[in-house]
């Protein structure tokens, strides 16, 4: 197992303050990570760091657990052991709402409410920052604006969530997490079911969102594109990290023989110079045995 | 400290009206909510006075101010203070109780038919008032039996179900179970009492408010007083959690412990009304149904479902007094027929939009 | 073996033809069991209650009426044990077929609507013309008929009527009927009072005559219901297979539904409205035979009346020296079990 990891061992202060620690801590970690649906476990022991300021994409087959790994790093499924350390503090000492202001969490498939429009959605990605009397602020205002532009609906404020399109309507929940304010942006397969344009239009918003300082992770189905945009791929199979690192290092021909099953060449993307994976011709797929 | 309406300087289009109190801080409101409940007191109110004036013991209208002041002659003073007067308080309050309950349990389970009284709980209240009351006498106060019995049959329904408040379907179904269980229980009880009691007891069963005396107003001034601001403050939780699970932990709300805590404010809401009015049928589904389509609302609007409960009650007792059929039926007589149909409505709307 | 909703029915032709005679000697000794079974719970029903007969003791009687105590109190209990085996009979079949006709292993005369149906008319006429015309069978049919009409009108817009949304319909439908059940009762007295005994559902009290009334139309309603036993087995195939078989589907769903009606209102009409045998029965017996409505209707005629009259007999041990109406113990024991029956089908809701 390759991997360039960018967690050290430099030592911090208890609580994970401090000048030094602030740039040695992973924003992210999971620890010994135990992870369970009822009797199922789906992931087991599992240790890895997202690394500051990176746009980290898990990558992996169907059912190796790259979204449970997801949402127990958003802290929305709750581990069977193990812990996970939000700079460096473990994530269930926080309160949810503290956890919110610096973690936003695009779920796989969030519920609309009937007949809401575009800026209200938006809105309601502000509640970490309000409370019971503190229901609306000029500060919250701002934010919404700065969502909208920043995901290009600005326009469509007033426009039923229900009357968009699926492309439309994936900016539109992303700049409710961009409402949030948080430097940390999780994304579970933000671009299935929608098509290629679309998808595109996503990705290169989270790399937009990248540049400006995010720490972004994602869960991706599309091998391509996760070497297009990460800077941080973290393969999984089985349950466990086979690999991370760079795109460069962890998108091999043998490594997607042995996390995915297929049998490809991999090759500089024309365009990007990014690994590109193609999959042999039908009739070489490698069967383990 | 002044209130003062005030909209933030809105450059790009948007704008979100909120009240601000001065330094304690700012409330969001919608107008179109306000006007709706208003127009629903107002509704409300119209038919309170109708209530108390038409009859053959009405009060007439010119009279109603010198009989509120206490210049009325004693019949109508007993017209009034004991008879008119604390039955509509207790419709009006037993309502929105009601209708809060049902916009809860509609925001809990994502569903229209997830309302108290389809999944059984106001038939479990019933199964419990009747034991308290008939089965065995005198061991609890009939207020008490209720709150068991919609206890268990809640419980009976989240365990039936298997997935709790995430299937409501299942629910439903589990529901009408429970519901057909309780039902039986009750029809025993007053199959095996005497003739005056079991007479007695299934009026209230039906859900009634004949009789209804100043405690039962104040207990539903208690109730409404302690457990309507808690809905109020759970309200953007619940919108919240209304988006899925994951979408609301992300945004730092707990979706269980939300589901949790307003659950048991809606089984207390409905254990207090069915308490003073028995399981008056549908008030809890229609209501919030009715709310949220006038003021076009995306989340459990408590206060409008509130106003249109108790609309809803006052109005429909105000039509079984006045029913042409020579007697006064309870006032969930007419709440299960009509809201029945609304039912039905509601049933073949939703599946012919295709929604399950 | 487990219920799945749109099975095929097995072929009459089985190709291998070892395997069916092994079959079809199973059932039959399944059939000559039950029927034991039948016969040993009718057998109780007599000589079990406040004041228990020995079951030689019964025998006896029955070959040779004298005027002992004994023999009075076995002659007080003939006329429930035979309304217990004849509605028994009647709601089982009724809820196969319904089962059969609307593809929904959830189906039960009570869920859908016609128990309710059924007592509104009971009550109108009650009202109208007194208790001896009201608890007449041709009393209760036409609200059963409305009720089910209805019941499906509703349940069938959109998609298609599934199970839960038949469920659904009939509970809307059910609210409406019992409120002007209610709003009637209540207006008098004399309907009330007879109303509160009746609506539990209960086999004692009742004269020998109520049996004479009932017992041709239930026959004659279970003659048919085993007769359209092939067209039902087609009709879970969907309805096109359905009619390319030859089978004329709209056709048999209205008998079905008549049928299933008259049996539902006559057993309303005789001891009140029972729910859930029509659920449980078919169910259970299906796990044994399949959904072949060859089997599947003689084993509900049989073993019908087995859960009614256990029912019934609980009923009068569990309350000594009162007794517990049958009503209420088939709804006790048959909300778990529709309880269950949802869980097990699991994603379908």
């Amino acid at each position: 197992m390759t991997s360039v990891t960018s967690s050290t061992s430099v030592p911090t202060h208890s609580d994970g303050t401090g000048p030094a620690a602030a740039f040695a801590e992973p924003p992210l970690r999971a620890e010994g990570l135990t992870l369970a649906y009822d009797k199922t476990v789906v992931v087991e022991d599992l240790t890895v760091s997202v690394p500051r300021e990176s746009f980290t994409v898990i990558i992996g087959p169907n059912g190796c657990g790259k979204s449970t790994l997801l949402r127990a790093l958003a802290r929305t499924m709750a581990p069977r052991s193990g812990r996970v350390l939000l700079d460096g503090e473990p994530i269930t000492a926080l309160r949810t709402k503290q956890v919110a202001k610096r973690i936003a969490l695009l779920p796989q498939s969030p519920i609309a409410p009937e007949a809401i429009t575009v800026g209200d959605l938006v809105a309601r990605g502000r509640y970490p920052h309000q409370g019971l009397l503190r229901q609306w602020s000029p500060a919250d205002e701002v934010a919404v604006r700065d969502a909208l532009d920043a995901t290009e609906v600005a326009g469509l404020r007033e426009r039923l969530v229900s009357e968009l399109s699926g492309g439309q309507r994936q900016r539109v929940w992303l700049a409710m997490a961009l409402a949030q304010q948080t430097d940390l942006l999780l994304l579970d397969e933000p671009t299935t079911f929608l098509d290629i344009a679309h998808q595109l239009e996503v990705m290169d918003l989270c790399a937009h969102l990248h540049e400006q300082g995010r720490t972004l992770v994602a869960v991706l189905h599309d091998i391509n594109q996760a070497a297009r945009y990460a800077t941080h791929l973290i393969a999984m199979k089985g349950g466990a990290v086979v690999a991370e690192g760079a795109p460069q290092d962890v998108i091999t021909a043998e490594r997607m023989a042995d996390v995915f099953g297929l049998a490809c060449r991999v090759v500089p993307d024309p365009e990007t110079g990014t690994p590109m994976v193609v999959p042999a011709r039908r009739g070489g797929h490698i069967r383990h045995g | 400290m002044t209130a003062t309406l005030t909209r933030p300087p809105a450059p790009s289009g948007g704008h979100v009206p909120v009240l601000r109190l001065g330094a304690l801080g700012t409330l969001h409101w919608r107008r179109r909510a306000v006007l709706v409940c208003l127009a629903m007191l107002a509704v409300g109110l119209i038919a309170s006075l109708l209530t108390v004036t038409v009859g053959e013991l009405g009060i007439p209208l010119r009279e109603l101010p010198d009989v509120l002041a206490g210049n009325g002659s004693r019949a109508q003073e007993w017209v009034l203070r004991t008879n008119r007067l604390p039955r509509l308080l207790v419709g009006a309050l037993a309502g929105a109780a009601f209708g809060v309950a049902g916009a809860i349990f509609q925001s809990v389970t994502r569903n229209p038919l997830g309302s108290p009284d389809v999944i059984g709980l106001g038939a479990g209240a019933a199964a419990g008032a009747a034991a308290a009351a008939l089965v065995w006498p005198g061991v609890v106060p009939v207020a008490v039996g209720a709150l068991i019995g919609a206890g268990v049959a809640i419980g009976a329904v989240y365990v039936g179900s298997g997935r709790g408040f995430a299937a409501p379907y299942r629910m439903v179904v589990t529901g009408i179970a429970v519901g057909a269980m309780a039902l039986a229980f009750v029809q025993l009880a007053l199959a095996r009492a005497t003739h005056e009691d079991a007479f007695a007891m299934s009026a209230w069963l039906n859900g009634s408010l004949a009789s209804r005396r100043w405690s039962d107003v104040t207990l539903m001034a208690v109730a409404l007083l302690v457990l309507i601001p808690l809905a109020l403050m759970l309200t953007r939780r619940l919108q919240l959690v209304e988006m899925g699970d994951d979408a609301a932990t992300g945004l730092g709300v707990d979706p269980t412990r939300t589901r949790n805590l307003a659950v048991g404010v809606a089984v207390l809401l409905t254990a207090a009304a069915v308490t003073v009015s028995g399981p008056v049928a549908f008030v809890a589904l229609t209501s919030p149904q009715i709310a949220r389509r006038l003021t076009r609302s995306t989340g459990p609007g408590m206060v409008a479902a509130a106003c249109t409960g108790a609309t809803v009650l006052v109005v429909a007792d105000l039509i079984a007094q006045r029913l042409p059929f020579g007697v006064q039926y309870p006032v969930g007589v007419v709440t299960a027929a009509l809201g029945g149909v609304y039912l039905a409505i509601l049933l073949i709307r939703e599946w012919r939009r295709g929604a399950v | 073996m487990t219920v799945v909703d749109r099975t095929a029915a097995r072929a009459p032709h089985v190709t291998d033809v070892r395997g069916s005679r092994t079959r079809a000697w199973r059932l039959g000794a399944g059939l000559v069991g039950a029927v034991a079974l039948l016969v040993l719970v009718t057998g109780l029903s007599i000589a079990v209650g406040s004041k228990s007969v020995p079951l030689a003791e019964v025998w006896q009687v029955l070959r040779f009426p004298d005027d002992s105590y004994a023999s009075a109190v076995v002659d007080s209990r003939i006329p429930r044990t035979l309304l217990g085996l004849l509605v028994g009979a009647a709601l089982a079949v009724a809820g196969a077929v319904i089962q059969g006709i609307t593809r929904n292993p959830l189906g039960d005369p009570g869920l859908l609507g016609v128990n309710s149906g059924a007592a509104a008319s009971v009550v109108i006429v009650t009202a109208l013309a007194g208790v001896g015309a009201g608890r007449t069978v041709w009393a209760a049919i036409p609200g059963a008929v409305l009720a089910a009409v209805a019941v499906y009108a509703i349940g069938a817009s959109g998609r298609g009527p599934t199970a839960v949304r038949l469920i659904l319909a009939g509970a809307a439908v059910s609210a409406v009927l019992v409120a002007l059940v209610e709003a009637i009762s209540l207006a008098n007295p004399e309907v009330f009072d007879s109303y509160r005994y009746w609506v539990v559902g209960s086999l004692a009290g009742r004269p020998l005559t109520a049996v004479d009334e009932v017992l041709p139309v239930i026959a004659v309603a279970l003659l048919i219901a085993l007769l359209l036993s092939r067209a039902l087995n087609a009709l879970a195939l969907g309805d096109e297979a359905a009619t390319s078989l030859g089978l004329r589907a709209g056709h048999t769903r209205l008998l079905g539904g008549a049928v299933a009606t008259v049996l539902t209102a006559a057993s309303v009409a005789a001891v009140g409205p029972i729910a859930f045998v029509g659920l449980a029965v078919p169910h259970v017996v299906r796990g044994f035979t399949g959904s072949d409505h060859r089997w599947l209707l003689p084993f509900c005629v049989a073993l019908g009346p087995v859960l009614l009259l256990g029912a019934d007999i609980l009923g009068r041990v569990i309350a000594r020296p009162g007794e517990i109406m049958v009503g209420a113990v088939t709804a006790f024991l048959g909300a778990p079990f529709l309880i269950a029956a949802v869980r097990r089908r699991g994603a379908a809701l």
